[in-house]
């Protein structure tokens, strides 16, 4: 339900947005969520596996508390939330205001079909005789003109690609819902100019438009075309530029003073490109190079007029803007190194190889080589395609290919095993997140995936093209080549579509490569305030990442929306009170529809009627035409208030699309929406339509009806049984804990206390502030001690936060809502809060160096003590000459097998930092793999720019360190030497990673779980990124896995966010489906306890029954699954209306 | 470590060095009462006692070849929340892995009971022991049974006239037990083999003062030969009654004389539900269903449900079928349940790989969830 007056926007719907709008509608504020595709789902919705798990699970980012208020099936489908419009096929077109008070325009893009009337029938495909290739599996499989543009999606609203549509119109007369909207006539109503002084393209542009159904007049000069211009309205004009007297330049800077509306698209000849480019300063959109393809000619043309159809631009009011646009992809067969691309089917890239192991996919998940289905025995992975590459102008990592690689690898190896060798070819395996060195660890050693450290540089094939070979150039400098079958391209991030053109709307700025430019130590503010970013926007991010940065930017957000008064209550948000159905017996309106006239036979609607009549719970049977308009709307409301039924049955299509619809009834006519249901009952008559099946004629069992009749039956033993009372809802107690006053606590506790609820934040430290205390500056050259300063100061002055400090934890028992904590301070006193949920920013601390005699020799410190050495001036770079680092020292193997992450960025800090101090300093960087993911790359250049040395090694031969006559002597074998390298070093730094600090007392107290490393275990690494297991317990910070600073401060804001979801409501209701335990029945087994995945189910020993918490139960039925007494059952989901729905199935 | 002790036997009277040995027992001073098999006075049966008085268990018959019900319940009863006190409970092997399944399930407190297993030497059916004893059970009953089993010679009882369950039973001796009474393999007309097998049951028989013995070379051939005899019957068993049972038409075949009355159920020591779901309203289908199943079906058999609820109970209980077979002991139309029970329970504890009442340890497999487990069923690859 929408508590707050305030709204947002959130620009794209993939992971990120969809992440983004929840958050904010799980607070109570509106939403409006849009896309440029026609569907939501972004990139997501073509990867059907994640890492770890090689999974899915995108549904565990639903609604937990408050479950009702979204739709609750699988999120890669669809969305649906109470407070959240989803506009897809639609652009930001406008934004005026400031942060707190924007208004947004929206433009929508015609899809040429009526998203309200199309039912997702299929007949128009049936019908459609173009076929082209399928953006959605990479062009692997084709499609028809009107497709969908997600196979999976709901509502499947169909859309039409009007480049590639031939407007024969056969779906038109095949729609049963006349839902096709071709534009014939509107096409016919562009008008088009081509002017060229050569005749013959005049001629061949005029039919070539023609044929695509525009009104096209032609001019031979620019004189002539001023004339024309000036006669008759004209939308668009394709003018040369190479043209005696008036040239296409002039032309244009004529005809745009004159008709400032007028669409120009120039054309020319290579030799001037140039002068093409300049004009589309002056006001050309575009420009065409001659001789013309038509297939390039036609959507440049088709563009301008569809945007011209959806000029009516949608006015919005909202709070605050959250950017959420993906990612864009290099593309390999753009350039001269294509690495075969776009040239041999079985060079493809990392998504569309991922299309080709989906069940959707173009092989339906078979693996199969893309020249000629056969079966795949060798694959190579290349790395860093459009990355890590300056000379494609990419001097960044994209970040995410490396996992992608392995993961793809892992996924071919548990299929096939030994059947298909994987290699990777990578530069530096970049395995810089939680769990991913192991992951890595498990592919190559268990699973035998082969990684080859070398960049691929060529692919060619052998002479009758069957087997592609691949060379790469080894660290050694060797030529390598070797044949495989498929060859699988990292391509690279680059900004997402239009990125550039939604930045100058905003006036957002952009970095060097065209993303995003956030502001200095935050991941999601930009420089306009009331504009967030979350997801890829700023760079390609994992799902984690993602969502991570989509939650802090909701927070973001939701404090300006708040800030600027969004968060009060609007007027008509008043309970609606329905009527108390309890104790009356089952009386439903059974509500047939019988769709529009090319429907209505198919619809069985008096069959239908005549077999449900006698049935003794169904009260009235009506029969509606088009049930889906306002006025079908309408007819039923009139129904059910003129009647005596207090359960309403719909029988229609598309129930998904009635969710809103459902709801607004049940408030109209005071009947709980739980008791509305809609079933879908046309699809079998479409099935049986798509598959030219004729009507049965009287007298014989007709299939069809047969299904539509099962189909009602069983949700009338559902609808029947549905328990009418509202479900249970606990109190929330509107106060927050945060443990740890790091700089990802503080964050934590401002961005709840800016919300208006209490913050208690403890500290065992007697000042806020944690490793700030002694990391100076980042990377990038920000201070982190004004960091520190103004963020403590913050939080001391803050009215909402109280500090503790000096305190630790000593103890804690409760559930979400209400949590009961005792805090110990230093001198043993004692003090109890309670609290409706908490946060724990218990961070890391630098791991000891156990190695390579620190704390022998005074020239051995580690980074940590490099760092605090450097600010105080013990070290000086000025006196120093030869510096060695040793980087994953005690990490990345077992016990310690994973990325600390900030580790080769401090390294290349400091390095640079003594080279900027002493120019003729040697230093030295001993590697495994450089991980400096993201646009960090860049320091990694500039470091080997300015002459810092890198020596890669491998576990097998890690450096040695000697303690000679004073110095200090590393030993180690230079790859690209191939031989043992020996350095003298005036110092030796250690990067030793990082450890957790969590205390186990703690943990138990939160009831926190933490992983083998002693992180916080999440929730889901993926979907729920900083909640913990727990219901009511988040993390953040060093304390969920090791992060840098401005990541620290995401994660901060994502936990406050994911906290405020509960903090926000006095009372949360549980959804209407939830365990409820029959005490009479139970024989306390346990093993419910032990079943339920939310850990909602306890043994109360003083009332000696099982209790649940409402607000943690997901309704996953575990329970009753378990319980073989029938004592532990599902509200909504009880064993008669199952059995009784079983029954109707089988129609038994 | 196993420790073994000598019950000696005098007179070559097994039940008298039996209640002498569970006099002892029920003298330690942590032991409340004993729960034991006795001779009812008032009539010619052998029901388990709750004895507190050692002079009390005079009556005791552990050896009687009568098993009424399945002792676990009763353990289950007594020992379902902490009474405060310890029992001794001497108990058949499959009432042990019985208890120990209750115990998983938060049916009973497993340290609240010493248990005394003896091996088992089987039992009849209810009606059939009625024959076997005629007028009034004795102790002499009790010996013809005991004597020529133990002696193998047939004397005047027939092995297969042991209930098909104790025909069928392949783990006779008491292995979850805190302390065993070796029986098989031992010279009986003089002594009977102690062996502790918890440290709870080497605690109790250490301060019994029982002279220490060796355990007879033989005793492991005559288990050996005993349970390779069992699995024979037991294997003939399962095929017939999986050829019996294969199909749907074939099962509902097999259980056409169940009347509903849910007898197996209450004998079961396993289902522990207080109240079965097939007895609360979920079955009490209302009026038009009957009419409509009726009507589409053309003729239904009533009372319904009948093949359902068998189902339901192997669903539900087949991974912990201890194969005592009292369900085909209560079943009024002798139906052979227990057959149906371990034919499934031997593919679904296979299934698995689970061992009902051998250890504490195993979880029930419905109790855990692996989810690399089964993936051809889920449809999730591994």
């Amino acid at each position: 339900m929408r508590r707050k007056i305030g709204k947002a926007l959130v620009v794209g719907a993939g992971i990120g947005g969809i992440r983004a709008a929840l958050d904010l509608a799980e607070t109570g504020y509106g939403v409006t969520l849009i896309d440029r595709a026609p569907s939501i789902g972004g990139v997501l919705s073509q990867l059907d596996f994640q890492f770890p798990s090689n999974r899915c699970g995108m549904c565990k980012m639903l609604p937990m508390v408050e479950r009702d208020a979204a739709s609750q099936f699988c999120l890669r489908k669809g969305l649906f939330h109470e407070n959240i419009d989803i506009l897809t096929a639609t652009e930001l077109s406008a934004v005026e205001g400031e942060a707190g008070r924007f208004t947004v325009s929206l433009r929508e893009k015609p899809t040429w079909v009526d998203a309200q009337r199309c039912i997702g029938c299929g007949l128009c495909r049936t019908v459609c005789p173009v076929t082209v290739p399928d953006d959605f599996n990479d062009g692997l499989s084709v499609r028809n003109a009107i497709y969908l543009p997600v196979p999976h999606t709901v509502p499947n609203t169909y859309v039409i690609d009007s480049v590639a549509c031939n407007r024969c119109g056969e779906c038109i007369k095949v729609c049963p819902t006349d839902a096709i909207r071709l534009g014939a006539g509107l096409r016919r109503g562009f008008r088009i100019l081509v002017v060229d002084d050569e005749a013959i393209v005049r001629e061949s542009l005029r039919d070539i438009l023609d044929e695509e159904g525009f009104d096209v007049s032609a001019a031979a000069s620019g004189p002539e075309a001023l004339e024309s211009l000036d006669a008759g309205a004209y939308h668009l004009m394709l003018t040369d530029i190479k043209m005696p007297g008036m040239d296409g330049v002039e032309l244009l800077k004529a005809a745009k003073a004159a008709h400032p509306d007028l669409i120009v698209l120039m054309m020319t000849a290579y030799a001037t490109v140039e002068t093409a480019v300049e004009a589309m300063k002056v006001g050309a959109l575009d420009y065409l190079i001659k001789p013309f393809d038509p297939d390039a000619l036609i959507p440049m043309v088709v563009r301008p007029f569809e945007q011209l159809q959806a000029s009516r631009d949608r006015r919005l009011d909202v709070g605050a803007i959250v950017l959420s646009t993906g990612t864009g992809y290099f593309d390999p067969s753009a350039g001269k190194g294509n690495l075969g691309h776009g040239v041999h089917p079985n060079v493809v890239t990392a998504l569309a190889f991922e299309r080709m192991l989906s069940g959707t996919g173009p092989y339906e998940g078979r693996l199969l080589r893309p020249d000629n289905g056969e079966p795949v025995e060798r694959i190579a992975w290349l790395q860093c395609v459009g990355s890590r590459d300056i000379q494609a102008d990419a001097d960044f990592c994209s970040t995410i290919c490396c996992m992608h690689a392995v993961k793809e690898a892992l996924l071919v190896k548990e299929r096939y095993g030994e059947a298909v060798a994987c290699t990777i070819y990578y530069m530096d395996m970049r395995t810089a997140g939680k769990s991913f060195q192991r992951y890595r660890d498990r592919a190559e050693f268990e699973q035998g995936v082969r990684f080859t450290r070398g960049r691929a540089h060529s692919v060619s094939w052998d002479a009758d093209g069957r087997n592609l070979l691949i060379r790469d150039v080894g660290l050694d400098g060797s030529c390598r080549e070797e044949s495989f079958d498929m060859a699988v391209l990292a391509v690279g991030q680059r900004p997402a579509p239009a990125t550039e053109d939604l930045c100058r709307l905003l006036e957002v700025p952009t970095n060097a490569w065209g993303f995003v430019q956030t502001e200095a130590l935050s991941a999601c503010r930009t420089q306009r305030p009331g504009v967030f970013v979350g997801g890829a926007t700023a760079g390609l991010k994992d799902i984690n990442e993602s969502v991570i940065h989509a939650s802090a930017a909701a927070n973001l957000a939701s404090r300006a929306i708040h800030a600027a008064g969004g968060g009060i209550a609007p007027e008509a948000s008043g309970e609606v009170v329905y009527r108390d159905v309890s104790r009356e017996s089952a009386a439903v309106l059974m509500v047939l529809c019988a769709c529009g006239e090319g429907a209505e036979k198919r619809m069985n609607a008096d069959a239908l009627k005549r077999r449900f009549e006698k049935d003794p719970s169904v009260q009235q049977i009506a029969v509606v035409a088009e049930s889906c308009t306002d006025t079908g709307w309408d007819r039923i409301a009139e129904l059910v208030a003129g009647g005596k039924a207090n359960r309403v049955l719909i029988g229609a299509c598309h129930p998904y699309a009635y969710i809103r619809r459902v709801r607004q009834l049940g408030a109209q006519i005071g009947l709980d929406p739980s008791l509305i249901e809609v079933v879908d009952i046309f699809e079998p008559a479409w099935a049986a339509a798509r598959a030219g099946a004729d009507q049965a004629t009287d007298g014989d069992v007709d299939p069809v009806l047969a299904q539509q009749s099962t189909r009602i039956e069983m949700a009338l033993a559902r609808l029947k049984h549905r328990d009418p009372d509202p479900p249970p809802a606990i109190d929330v107690i509107q106060r927050a804990l945060v443990v740890g006053g790091g700089i990802a606590g503080m964050t934590a506790s401002v961005a709840i206390a800016d919300h208006g609820y209490a913050v208690d934040l403890v500290e065992k430290e007697d000042r806020l502030g944690g490793n700030l205390h002694w990391l100076n500056r980042t990377l990038e050259g920000e201070s982190l001690q004004e960091l520190r300063d103004a963020v403590t100061q913050q939080v001391t002055q803050h009215p909402n936060i109280t500090v503790h400090l000096g305190t630790e934890i000593s103890g804690g028992y409760g559930q979400v809502g209400r949590f009961i904590t005792t805090l110990r301070d230093a001198e043993g006193a004692v003090q109890t809060l309670e609290h409706g949920t908490a946060v724990l920013a218990t961070g890391c601390r630098e791991a000891a160096a156990q190695s390579y005699g620190h704390g022998q020799h005074p020239a051995v410190v580690t980074q940590r003590e490099l760092e605090q050495r450097l600010a105080d001036g013990t070290v000086d770079p000025a006196g120093l000459s030869s510096v060695v680092m040793i980087q994953c020292v005690g990490s990345r193997e077992e016990p310690r097998n994973y990325c600390s992450r900030v580790c080769c960025a401090t390294s290349l800090k400091h390095a640079l930092t003594m080279k900027e101090n002493n120019p003729d300093i040697a230093v030295y960087v001993l590697y495994r793999d450089m991980m400096t993911p993201g646009f960090a790359e860049t320091y990694y250049t500039r470091a080997r720019q300015a002459g810092v040395l890198f020596v890669q090694y491998e576990t097998t031969a890690k450096p040695e360190v000697d303690f000679g006559d004073g110095g200090v002597t590393v030993r180690a074998t230079d790859p690209i030497l191939g031989k043992p390298v020996e350095i003298a070093a005036d110092l030796l730094v250690l990067a030793t990673g990082m450890t957790p600090r969590m205390a186990p007392a703690l943990a138990e107290a939160f009831g926190v779980e933490t992983d083998a490393d002693g992180f916080v275990a999440e929730a889901e690494s993926k979907w729920r990124p900083v909640d913990a297991i727990r219901e009511g317990v988040f993390a953040c910070g060093t304390a969920l896995s090791p992060r840098s600073v401005v990541e620290s401060i995401a994660t901060g804001e994502a936990a406050a966010q994911r906290a405020l979801r509960i903090l926000d409501q006095k009372r949360l209701p549980a959804g209407r489906i939830v365990a409820e335990v029959r005490h009479s029945l139970c024989s306390r087994c346990e093993r419910c306890i032990a079943d339920c995945p939310y850990g909602a189910r306890v043994l109360s020993p003083d009332e000696d029954r099982i209790l649940v918490n409402p607000a943690m139960c997901q309704g996953c039925g575990s329970c009753a699954a378990v319980c073989p007494n029938g004592a532990a059952v599902v509200r909504g989901l009880r064993e008669k209306s199952m059995m009784e729905t079983i029954d109707a199935a089988l129609a038994l | 470590m196993a420790t073994t002790y000598r019950i000696p036997v005098a007179d070559e009277d097994l039940p008298g060095a039996l209640r002498a040995f569970l006099q002892a027992v029920l003298s330690l001073p942590d032991i409340n009462a004993v729960l034991a098999p006795g001779q009812l006075p008032m009539k010619n049966t052998v029901m388990p006692m709750l004895v507190s008085d050692p002079e009390q268990l005079a009556v005791a018959d552990p050896l009687a070849p009568y098993f009424p019900l399945n002792g676990a319940k009763l353990v289950s009863r007594l020992t379902r929340k902490p009474s405060g006190g310890k029992i001794a409970a001497v108990l058949r092997s499959c009432e042990i892995r019985a208890f120990v399944e209750l115990v998983k399930l938060h049916q009973g407190i497993r340290e609240d009971v010493l248990i005394v297993g003896i091996d088992c030497l089987g039992a009849l059916n209810n009606t059939d022991y009625a024959r076997f004893a005629g007028e009034a059970a004795t102790e002499e009953t009790t010996r013809r049974f005991y004597r020529s089993v133990l002696d193998g010679d047939g004397g005047d009882f027939d092995e297969t006239a042991l209930a098909s369950a104790c025909q069928a039973c392949e783990l006779p001796t008491p292995e979850g037990a805190d302390i065993g009474l070796a029986l098989f393999g031992v010279n009986t007309r003089q002594e009977i083999l102690a062996e502790t097998k918890t440290d709870a049951g080497e605690a109790a028989l250490e301060r019994l003062e029982l002279e220490a013995a060796e355990t007879p070379a033989g005793r492991a051939d005559a288990v050996r030969s005993l349970v390779a005899r069992r699995k024979v019957f037991r294997d003939a068993m399962f095929k017939r009654t999986q050829e019996a049972t294969g199909t749907l038409e074939d099962l509902t075949r097999y259980l056409a004389g169940c009347v509903n009355c849910y007898n197996c159920r209450v004998a079961c020591p396993v289902c522990y539900c207080r109240e079965c779901v097939f007895v609360t309203d979920v079955f009490d289908h209302e009026p038009d269903r009957y009419l409509r199943w009726a009507e589409r079906r053309g003729a239904m058999k009533m009372p319904t449900d009948t093949v359902f609820y068998h189902l339901t109970r192997l669903a539900h209980m087949s991974t912990a079928c201890v194969g005592c077979g009292q369900c085909s002991n209560a079943c009024p139309n002798d139906i052979p349940v227990m057959e149906l029970f371990r034919a499934t329970a031997a593919q679904t504890q296979a299934a698995f790989g689970y061992h009902p009442g051998r250890s504490l340890e195993e979880r029930p497999p419905l109790s855990e969830f692996r989810e690399d487990e089964f993936s051809e069923v889920v449809g999730i690859e591994g």
